[in-house]
């Protein structure tokens, strides 16, 4: 991506032990791991403090342990930063994905345990680092499989249904034709298709894509 | 059962009085119709002579129904019978065996109107003296009747009989038959001048019940020894002195068992107001209330009620104030009842006229009612307090409950979870730098480990959020329920309503009690929609799970309902089942915000 200089990224977990393997594989993967603290509210202070691209924190976080690191991105987003945040949660709860999508752009909900998958957790680093929004697949697993009666889904082929579930994830149609193997321009076909079949506007933004996906998937 | 006993009584009684009173017509009427023309007594004295009878029957009627015993009835009963008129002898003259036994009866009655105001209104005797007396008229009678059978040729009275032999007779001694009879009238005399005399002494003590009506019985007493005295000293007085002493006589006789029965009825009357004050106690009444009931109900303004103060070991009245250690004076007029529990605890002390010491039974009600009302009371309260005691406790386990569940997941997130992932974790970097050093079999081993890693993790997330629902730690309702609602196989629309947030106890068992249900809308009902509403509305947070399934769900199906209802239950809510059978189930649970749980 950018090939200029490294990222720079803050890190905010309790649990010491997640937090030095977290930063151990950002490194891994050319990231510079600048700052490591154990609240929403230190994490603040070190963006506030500037020099930071991204964020990657825990949502359950001292005092209360139920959505700090959430509360932590609207807070940062309400002061005005555009740094890319990561969230990490125990839990796939797509209400807390959609809240992170809600944020704006820049910003990813990931599954604890992507962790032991550098590159996932690298990859999703960079993507909100560029403004690009990151969804676990899981995320969109449990949407997908909610029942609902009246299911818009239903009109989508098998095929339109893989691309959805990337596009929720925070693909761009280029990485979801690398992903399934297509040519780009079928990639694209497939989203107008879906968007049209959905009554989704298309829009240039990838974020605000995402997040129309989710709210449909979530709402459906 | 008793019903038909009550009736054979009833009957049976009808019947000896119909038979008293169709003897002593007959033997009135006989007895005037068998005297000659001239020496038959007037009219109207026969009349005053049959009346006394049947006023005695009358009355004998209604002391059976008043009770308390059937003796002061059977007396009147047996008064009605023995009250001979003379002119019944002419009836009988005839009849040897017959008339010196009848002729020894004859002033049998007298012993009735005599003995009658000892058994009221107990309808017993209460003393060694009333036995003695007792006692002493029996025997009096019989030493009567002997002399008069063994020892009468014919009646003195009328003179001119034309009896039949007496076959008895083993002397012809009149004169130790005049001194018999003379002594038999003034024992008698003696006697009811003796009872008279303790009447009015108690009447004036005011330990006679119902002293306006039973002041008659002395009275009458004595108007009738003292016309008994007026026949002894004026051997030869006038006929219209004598008309008047026997009109006198025959009235006063009369009287005493009128005033006896009306005595008893006013007594009774009385109890029926106990009645009342039972009534009052069932109903409750404070302390204050029922002083003023007691008071009513023994027509007595002086009555007071000491309540037992068990901390300070004393009794006070309603407002508190101690008992009054009165002047003597005071003591003099007024008796102290105390009131305890059946287990021998100290309930009251009821001061109330001395009149009423006599009254046991009137007292024994009053006391019961008062135990009864304090009994309930305190049986009520302690009631209450064990449901209080129970409720708490069990809001109190539920609490804890929820409580544990919480911990345990947070333990599961914070201890086991985060080490599982940071497990995971090394093991990646492990199998990254088995790849770099191209060990390839190790690499491919580590990589399988951690799949199986976190497939793990994957079951222990569904298993911590089974536990408790992080969501609805950090979410509330308004996130956790669409959340359940999605993870039910079975379609389900979501409407929820609940601004902010509510006590954790009654969000987790709005959560808990719609993942049941939505469980059994999935496993039992058949359904394929299901309707979810969520709504606070005037303190009370209304759940509804609705579905168009089978039906016929009940508390007692064992359908895990019986689950939903002790959970909603315990936070003090209601849960309606509506499960027509093949017309889906209602489940409307409603559990108050402020309440029991208001912290």
């Amino acid at each position: 991506m950018n090939d200029a200089r490294p990222l720079r990224v803050a890190i905010a977990d309790d649990a010491m032990l997640l937090r030095e393997g977290i930063a151990k594989v950002l490194e891994g993967g050319g990231i510079d791991v600048v700052a490591s603290v154990g609240t929403g509210d230190e994490l603040l202070e070190v963006v506030r403090g500037g020099g930071i691209d991204a964020a990657v924190l825990d949502i359950r976080m001292p005092p209360s342990y139920r959505d700090e690191g959430i509360v932590a991105l609207e807070a940062m987003r309400a002061e005005g930063s555009t740094i890319g945040v990561l969230l990490l949660s125990m839990y796939a709860t797509p209400e807390y994905a959609l809240r992170v999508m809600g944020a704006g752009s820049g910003t990813g909900y990931l599954l604890k345990e992507r962790v032991s998958e550098p590159q996932t957790l690298v990859r999703a680093v960079e993507t909100v680092a560029s403004g690009g929004s990151v969804v676990d697949p899981e995320v969109v697993e449990q949407l997908v499989k909610r029942t609902r009666a009246d299911d818009p889904l239903s009109r989508l082929t098998e095929r339109e249904r893989s691309v959805l579930e990337l596009m929720a994830q925070g693909y761009s149609n280029g990485g979801i034709a690398q992903t399934l193997f297509l040519g780009l321009k079928t990639v694209e076909t497939h989203v107008r298709s879906i968007l049209q079949k959905l009554d989704l506007e298309e829009s240039p933004e990838h974020h605000r894509r995402v997040l129309a996906v989710l709210t449909l998937l979530g709402e459906r | 059962m008793m019903a038909p006993g009550r009736r054979g009584r009833i009957l049976r009684r009808t019947i000896i009085i119909a038979a008293v009173v169709a003897l002593t017509l007959t033997m009135e009427i006989s007895g005037f119709v068998a005297t000659p023309e001239e020496l038959r007594p007037e009219v109207s004295y026969v009349t005053l002579h049959t009346m006394v009878a049947l006023v005695y029957a009358a009355c004998a009627g209604v002391a059976w129904s008043l009770g308390p015993t059937p003796v002061p009835a059977r007396m009147m009963v047996a008064f009605a019978v023995l009250w001979i008129p003379v002119t019944f002898f002419r009836v009988i003259e005839d009849i040897g065996w017959l008339w010196p036994l009848v002729y020894g009866a004859h002033l049998w009655w007298a012993a009735v109107p005599t003995l009658l105001p000892l058994v009221y209104p107990r309808g017993r005797l209460s003393g060694r003296i009333d036995r003695w007396l007792v006692g002493i008229v029996i025997g009096a009678s019989l030493v009567f009747f002997l002399g008069a059978v063994l020892l009468l040729t014919g009646p003195p009275n009328p003179e001119r009989c034309d009896c039949a032999p007496n076959p008895y007779q083993i002397a012809d001694a009149p004169e130790v038959f005049a001194a018999i009879n003379l002594g038999y009238r003034y024992i008698g005399a003696l006697v009811a001048l003796v009872i008279a005399g303790r009447l009015l002494v108690g009447w004036v003590r005011g330990s006679i019940p119902a002293r306006a009506v039973a002041f008659l019985m002395p009275l009458a007493l004595v108007a009738w020894t003292a016309t008994l005295a007026a026949y002894a000293v004026t051997e030869s007085v006038s006929a219209t002195a004598d008309n008047v002493l026997d009109t006198v006589s025959l009235i006063a006789i009369a009287s005493i068992p009128v005033s006896f029965v009306a005595g008893v009825g006013h007594t009774r009357n009385m109890r029926s107001r106990v009645a009342d004050l039972m009534r009052i106690t069932r109903e409750g009444a404070d302390r204050g209330l029922w002083a003023e009931s007691l008071a009513r109900t023994l027509r007595d303004a002086s009555v007071r009620v000491y309540w037992w103060d068990e901390e300070r070991g004393r009794y006070a009245d309603a407002a508190g104030e101690p008992i009054e250690q009165g002047p003597a004076e005071r003591r003099e007029r007024h008796d102290l009842l105390p009131v305890s529990s059946p287990t021998g605890m100290p309930i009251a002390l009821i001061r109330h006229d001395k009149v009423l010491t006599d009254n046991m039974r009137l007292l024994d009600g009053v006391s019961s009612a008062l135990r009864l009302s304090v009994d309930n009371g305190r049986l009520r309260s302690e009631i209450e307090r064990t449901l209080e005691q129970v409720r708490q406790s069990r809001q109190r386990i539920v609490e804890a409950g929820v409580e544990a569940r919480r911990r345990i997941e947070r333990d599961l997130h914070d201890g086991a979870q985060q080490h599982l992932v940071s497990l995971g974790m090394r093991l990646r970097l492990a199998a990254n730098a088995a790849r770099d050093t191209d060990e390839v079999a190790l690499a491919t081993e580590l990589e399988g480990t951690i799949q199986m890693l976190n497939m793990a993790l994957r079951e222990l997330r569904e298993l911590a959020h089974g536990i408790h629902p992080s969501l609805l730690s950090s979410g509330g309702l308004a996130l956790a329920v669409p959340e359940v609602a999605g993870r039910c196989p079975v379609p389900v629309e979501v409407d929820v309503q609940a601004e902010g947030r509510l006590p954790e106890l009654i969000e987790s068992t709005a959560y808990f009690v719609l993942a049941e249900a939505l469980a059994n809308v999935a496993k039992h009902s058949g359904a394929t929609r299901g309707w979810v509403r969520a709504y606070v509305v005037d303190e009370e947070l209304e759940l509804v799970v609705r579905d168009n399934g089978s039906g016929g769900a009940s508390l007692d199906g064992g359908t895990g309902m019986l689950g939903i209802a002790d959970r909603v239950d315990a936070v003090g809510g209601t849960l309606d089942i509506e499960s027509p059978r093949g017309a889906g189930t209602t489940l409307t649970a409603r559990i108050p915000l402020g309440g029991p749980l208001a912290e």
